[in-house]
């Protein structure tokens, strides 16, 4: 929590987009006096003090000390509350490149900014609410997603995805719990028959349950989507790990040869599979090797199998199963992580359509001359890594306190479900539920028993 | 030693002033009550009972820390019941119909009775400041008497500005009959308080001997009665029914057709009123497919002829108000005696004051009752007692007693209060209770003898009878959990108590976890358990079956007390924070929050308000704070 001593009251400024070449890179500022101090460092000084909010001026920056124009920008020009941040806000698009942007940076430190900490702009919009914790959680991943997929997830999540699925659970708990309440709130001779003996519906508890569980599990699907799933290439020398990772990258990165033993050493390379990122590996094949560097890159390879999410396991299809293969697969202990190939099946004579019966039960056929095979591959890489069912719907959580409060809430309805079914107390069952909807509500950062009894009262005719 | 009068002026002789006054008197405070009439000290100016649901517990907290309403009712009910025998313990609680005449004397003979109280009659209009309006000085009096005092507390009820409506009669009235007190609300608004109007409304009171009870239900009292009051063994009092009949669609048309002519509806009445206890316009306009509503017939007292109709409270003209009734079952010839009638009334926005009940803005001034927002005589008398208590504390120098939303109903209430304010009369409900498993009524006691000891209001008889049950307690836990279902025992049992055959060798505790199993079985299984405190073992029982449930409720308080112990000092300078939304900024300064946790309950403070207060206050994550 050492981060949150940020001082909210400096200004600061950052690069927004990547270190790297590009045409145009981006330069955030946010401060209560962001566009005053941007001003000092701009040439055109009072165009830019009283630009309107959401506008945009053309100048160069200005080194305040040598008054050197250091980069022809356009400023962008955010008035508080509107900006990311909730503060005055400039924004400068400048010429793209390392060497640009330090002196616009430097330039801008002698004007009075500070360099910004790592999400120290998202803080300040949280802080001065324009984001709750489920939006501040997402931002962090626009930012960092690694396929377009994985960014969509994030948007959507930003938009209030998130909050809209969490409100609907907690309105569903809500209209539980308010059943439940009216029986304790009012004596029994009071209500006339307004509300049946038992409140709880234990079919609409466990579904309840089922539905925040499932939104708990989609941490899994968030992680996946932000991480990625590490992806081992794994078999004997020479079964065409190498060839397959290229054509997987799309590139020739690994060297193939005929020779056994040519990889020596782990490589790896990010790739996007049905939106899925996944970060491939191709290893050393394995066999006893007396080489030392090769033994070595086969202990690596080891140790990156047994790391990896997903192991994809090859077997020349021209040499067939063989002891060592079999060996492989069954010592396998997981086998959902495991995707068995059958490769270089183009080598094959030409009549290889008879040779479909010679493919052992449970191989994927592949070829990565012609490219056989690899939709199959894809799509069992894709349900290796979110599950048979795949991601069912748009929202995910990815973070673990959202996945923690959610597990807490199930657990609760849990309860909830088997103090139903021995018609346990009303008044304990009250308190599970309630537990449950605390949860839901620490999620989006609020929680409001007051709701309850608005509840009651805008639904029952009740009191004396 | 004090160059004033009095110690301590209470203003007001209802539910909360009788408590306030007595609880000084009592801690030796000169105290002087004065009410506009000294014959309506304790009057229970609407429905003819105390308790309910979680009023009955507050009834029973003000019994453990030292208050007097538990003992007045157990002394005038006329019926008692347990509520929501069926729906767990946690929500059980006691309610009495009271003789409400006999309730109304027997208060004002407890106020005469106390040594260093004097009651007087007068009408108090303004006060007496000091220099630069910090300190309250004394009260003045509309015949122009000046008292002076060290504290004043405030019990206003339904009087200040007081309006009262019935059709297009208006009158300037606390209740129907007496006379409005006029003047003091001004003094708050000229002072700078926020004062604003609330409505309320009682039914009318009809003649018994009018009345065909062959036409309607006959509710009766349970056959044992728990004393309210824990100091009390028993209580012997004759018990008379209650009755229950039904408003039908001819009720609702006469109604409908006469709502133009209701001041509520016609807009002269401006007052919220509360939701929970709507009038039956209200009902009728809200809930129109609601084709009844059930109506109680209640006994004002043993020897009246009045009978309290609950739940028909109506402000309509008195002709109207006569001929819906008369489309009731059973009062087809009724006569009506008083008109049910609307009351509007000032409040001060209870946000205000301190979780002392003290005014922020006047030291030494309290204020409680439902001249702080609230509904219900039990409501009020939790908090005439603790301002009571506080003024003593204020005059002694020692730390406000201020109960915690886990330790107390009345701590809910006060904090709901001075935390939240409130839009409409508030009353209490189970559900505003986070931790009610730990609130249960026959609790109170062992939750609040300490602070009772703290306020100095702790009797020998109290302190005494709470180690004599605490002691029993634990000898019935562990008998319990010694004694097991033996051959002997099972044929005891057989054919009087369901599913024991499968019990035998199980201990009479884990017994009492099976759902279906209470402590009337183990009677059953050992006749000898007979000489034991019945109430003590009910209560064992109920200890065992929900062991698990309480400890979860536990676990949920000690992380509530986590923020609670996150003290904010009173003198905390929000301007210095930046980071904090302007609006949570104006917020705090105004509620000034004791702690953390009650700065997250203040409506419209977000959590991102919080987070940068914690660290403000130095307190990031890494903080640990004590447990208790």
């Amino acid at each position: 929590m050492k981060e949150l001593t940020y001082n909210t009251e400096d200004p600061i400024a950052a690069l927004a987009t990547g270190w790297e070449e590009s045409a145009i890179a981006v330069i955030r500022t946010s401060g209560s006096d962001a566009i005053g101090l941007a001003s000092n460092i701009f040439s055109n000084k009072g165009g830019l003090q009283k630009a309107e909010g959401g506008t945009i001026v053309y100048g160069y920056v200005v080194d305040p000390e040598t008054g050197e124009r250091v980069d022809e920008v356009l400023a962008a020009v955010f008035r508080a509350p509107k900006s990311y941040t909730g503060e005055d806000s400039v924004e400068f698009y400048c010429h793209g490149g390392i060497p640009a942007v330090s002196v616009v940076l430097s330039a801008l430190k002698k004007g009075g900014f500070r360099d910004a900490a790592p999400g120290e702009f998202t803080m300040r919009a949280f802080i001065n609410g324009k984001l709750d914790l489920t939006r501040a959680e997402a931002v962090h991943e626009i930012v960092t997603a690694r396929t377009a997929r994985a960014h969509s997830l994030a948007l959507n999540r930003l938009s209030g995805g998130l909050e809209k699925r969490i409100d609907g659970l907690k309105k569903r708990l809500l209209d539980m719990l308010s059943s439940v309440e009216l029986l304790l709130d009012y004596p029994e001779d009071e209500l006339d028959g307004q509300a049946g003996e038992y409140p709880l519906d234990a079919k609409a508890v466990s579904e309840l349950c089922a539905d925040i569980g499932r939104l708990a599990e989609s941490f899994k699907a968030g992680k996946v989507f932000r991480d990625g799933v590490p992806v081992a290439l794994a078999g004997r020398t020479n079964a065409g790990k190498s060839s397959l990772f290229n054509l997987l990258l799309r590139e020739d990165r690994a060297i193939v040869s005929e020779v056994h033993g040519t990889t020596r050493d782990y490589i790896e390379s990010w790739i996007t599979v049905k939106g899925i990122p996944l970060r491939l590996f191709d290893t050393a094949g394995l066999r006893a090797s007396d080489n030392p560097v090769e033994a070595e890159g086969i202990k690596r390879s080891g140790e990156v199998i047994a790391e990896a999410g997903i192991v994809l396991y090859l077997v020349d299809s021209t040499e067939g199963l063989n002891e060592e293969d079999e060996a492989f697969i069954s010592g396998f202990e997981d086998a959902e992580r495991l995707i068995k190939l059958w490769s270089k099946i183009d080598t094959v004579p030409a009549a290889g359509e008879e040779n479909d019966a010679d493919i052992p039960e449970g191989f994927i056929p592949v070829s990565s001359v012609s490219g056989k095979g690899l939709n199959d591959l894809e799509d069992a890489l894709s349900e290796a890594a979110l599950g048979r069912k795949g991601l069912e719907d748009d929202v995910v959580i990815d973070s673990m306190r959202q996945r923690d409060l959610l597990s807490r809430a199930k657990e609760a309805l849990v309860n909830t479900a088997a103090a139903a079914a021995e018609e346990a107390p009303l008044d304990a069952a009250a308190m599970e539920l309630r537990d449950a909807l605390d949860a839901l509500g620490e999620i989006t950062g609020e929680v409001s028993s007051a709701d309850i009894l608005n509840n009651i009262f805008s639904n029952f005719c009740v009191g004396k | 030693m004090s160059n004033t009068d009095f110690d301590a002026i209470v203003i007001g002789g209802g539910h909360a002033g009788i408590e306030a006054s007595l609880a000084l008197a009592r801690l030796g405070f000169e105290t002087m009550l004065i009410t506009q009439s000294l014959d309506t000290i304790g009057r229970l100016s609407c429905n003819p009972s105390i308790g309910g649901l979680s009023k009955g517990n507050i009834v029973r907290e003000i019994d453990a820390l030292g208050g007097e309403m538990a003992q007045l009712i157990d002394k005038s009910m006329i019926q008692f019941r347990i509520l929501n025998q069926r729906r767990g313990p946690a929500v059980q609680a006691p309610r009495a119909q009271a003789d409400k005449f006999l309730y109304n004397r027997l208060a004002k003979e407890t106020v005469e009775g106390q040594k260093h109280l004097q009651p007087f009659q007068d009408t108090v209009t303004d006060f007496i400041l000091d220099h630069d309006s910090r300190n309250i000085k004394g009260v003045v009096t509309e015949r122009g008497r000046r008292f002076t005092a060290r504290t004043v507390v405030m019990t206003t009820g339904t009087f200040m500005e007081g309006k009262i409506f019935i059709g297009d009669y208006e009158s300037p009235s606390g209740r129907i009959g007496e006379p409005a007190a006029i003047g003091l609300g001004s003094s708050l608004r000229r002072l700078g308080f926020r004062v604003a109007r609330l409505k309320t409304g009682t039914p009318a009171r009809v003649s018994s001997a009018s009345i065909d009870y062959s036409r309607m239900e006959e509710q009766p009292g349970d056959p044992d009665i728990i004393p309210f009051s824990f100091a009390n063994e028993t209580v012997d009092r004759p018990q008379v029914p209650c009755w229950i009949t039904y408003t039908n669609e001819k009720t609702h048309d006469i109604i409908r057709a006469n709502m133009d002519k209701s001041p509520l509806y016609g807009g002269k009445i401006v007052g919220t009123g509360p939701r929970y206890c709507p009038s039956i316009e209200d009902k009728v306009v809200r809930f129109p497919d609601r084709d009844r509503h059930q109506i109680f017939v209640e006994p004002e007292g043993l020897g009246s002829d009045e009978m309290y109709l609950n739940g028909i409270s109506s402000s309509l003209p008195e002709t109207v108000q006569e001929s819906f009734i008369r489309t009731l079952p059973g009062l087809e010839d009724v006569k009506i005696m008083r008109p049910g009638y609307a009351v509007e009334y000032d409040f001060i926005d209870p946000r205000q004051l301190l979780p002392s009940l003290m005014t922020k803005q006047i030291s030494g001034l309290f204020s409680a009752g439902q001249t702080n927002g609230t509904s219900g005589y039990e409501e009020a008398g939790c908090q005439g007692l603790l301002a009571g208590i506080n003024a003593a504390m204020y005059m002694l120098g020692r730390d406000p007693l201020i109960l915690s939303r886990s330790e107390a109903y009345s701590g809910v209430l006060v904090d709901d209060l001075v935390t939240l304010g409130t839009k409409e009369p508030y009353r209490m409900f189970t559900s505003r209770a986070e931790y009610r498993l730990c609130l249960r009524h026959d609790t109170a006691d062992i939750r609040l003898s300490e602070k009772a000891a703290y306020a100095g209001l702790r009797t020998p008889v109290a302190a005494e009878a709470l180690a004599m049950k605490v002691k029993g307690l634990d000898e019935i836990k562990d008998l319990l959990a010694s004694r097991r279902v033996g051959k002997k025992e099972l044929e005891a049992a057989v054919g009087r108590v369901d599913g024991i055959e499968q019990r035998l060798g199980e201990s009479f505790e884990k017994l009492m976890k099976v759902p279906g199993f209470s402590a009337a079985d183990l009677l059953v299984l050992d006749p000898e358990l007979e000489n034991r405190n019945r109430r003590w073992l009910e209560q064992a029982a109920i200890d065992i079956k929900y062991e698990g449930y309480i400890g979860r409720q536990e676990k949920q308080i000690r992380r509530f007390k986590r923020m609670e112990n996150l003290k904010i000092p009173v003198d905390f300078n929000y301007d210095t924070i930046s980071g904090i939304s302007v609006e949570a900024i104006e917020k705090f300064k105004d509620i000034k929050p004791l702690s953390v946790g009650q700065a997250s309950r203040i409506s419209g403070v977000r959590s991102s308000d919080i987070a940068v207060l914690l660290v403000a206050l130095g307190r990031g994550a890494g903080v640990s704070e004590d447990d208790e």
